[in-house]
């Protein structure tokens, strides 16, 4: 029962991520959809997989140690993706921004 | 404090922080605590990936993750201060510390998401960059902080700065509450620089 939901809860959550890159406004509110979205949803569907797979313990606990890894690999990546973009020239759309000094 | 010369202040400032990074060194673990650590976490990663195997095959793994352990001690082990005895602190932390951090961090992550559904919809964002100040200094300890910064709700860290003994994150915030930096630091960080602070520094 409990792999249904979190499976159910893993496409949910994918889908709106997903949705969030078309509908935000500019790079780093995407990566606001796409970091947390893409960590929950694929934690989830990977611990569903974990619950409901029909083999031994070793396997179950590879797919812990891949959920744990991507909650540990996704924000970095997110992080070095925005502050590249930053680093690149790509102006943020903000009521204030205190990294390139002052108020755009 | 009457009127001091300048040169005697950055004198004074650099005593203060000379002692500060003295009693930091004084702090760290001894080299065969550092070896234990790391060689723990290689041989549960090797079990991990590898599986079990017959007893030739983990004596192998033993001493192959040994070996690694002596070479590489202070890579994963740099940054952790502390006194007390090993098995004692690291029962407290992996029965307590490390238990709680995760239970409140699955929580945090479910409502960021529904938090970035409800933004999805109906698009009611006010995103701005804020700078706050990080209690913590060492880099592990300044890392876990920055990506769960990242995966609280509404919150994603742009860059971290080390200046004058001090660090600071730059994050963006997808609704600006205030622009104070001590306040935003509050609503931003939450709990989760206490925990931090029982184990790094």
């Amino acid at each position: 029962m409990i792999e249904f939901v979190l499976l159910a809860f893993g496409l949910f959550i994918m889908l709106f991520g997903a949705l969030g890159l078309v509908r935000f406004p500019d790079v780093y509110t995407r990566l606001h959809a796409t970091s947390k979205c893409d960590t929950g949803g694929a934690m989830s569907i990977l611990l569903a997989l974990a619950v409901s797979v029909n083999a031994p313990l070793l396997i179950r606990l590879k797919f812990v140690l891949l959920a744990f890894l991507i909650a540990l690999i996704n924000p970095m990546l997110s992080h070095a993706i925005a502050r590249g973009a930053y680093k690149r020239g790509i102006k943020p759309k903000v009521v204030v921004d205190m990294y390139g000094g002052g108020n755009p | 404090m009457g009127r001091v010369h300048f040169y005697l202040k950055e004198r004074i400032e650099d005593v203060k922080r000379r002692v500060l990074y003295e009693s930091y060194e004084a702090m760290k673990l001894p080299p065969w605590e550092r070896v234990a650590i790391t060689w723990v976490v290689l041989f549960t990663f090797w079990l991990l990936v590898a599986g079990w195997g017959d007893a030739v095959h983990l004596l192998i793994a033993a001493a192959v993750t040994l070996l690694i352990a002596v070479i590489m001690r202070d890579m994963l082990t740099e940054d952790i201060r502390g006194r007390g005895h090993l098995l004692v602190k690291s029962l407290h932390i992996f029965l307590f510390v490390v238990p709680q951090y995760l239970f409140i961090m699955a929580f945090r992550l479910i409502e960021s998401n529904l938090r970035v559904v409800r933004n999805v919809i109906l698009l009611d964002i006010t995103p701005g960059i804020v700078k706050i100040e990080a209690d913590l200094y060492s880099d592990t300890g300044l890392t876990i902080l920055a990506n769960s910064i990242t995966l609280t709700p509404g919150t994603l860290t742009l860059d971290v700065e080390k200046k004058l003994g001090k660090a600071y994150l730059y994050v963006h915030w997808i609704n600006v509450e205030t622009l104070d930096g001590e306040r935003a630091g509050r609503i931003i960080k939450g709990d989760l620089e206490e925990w931090l602070k029982k184990i790094f520094w």
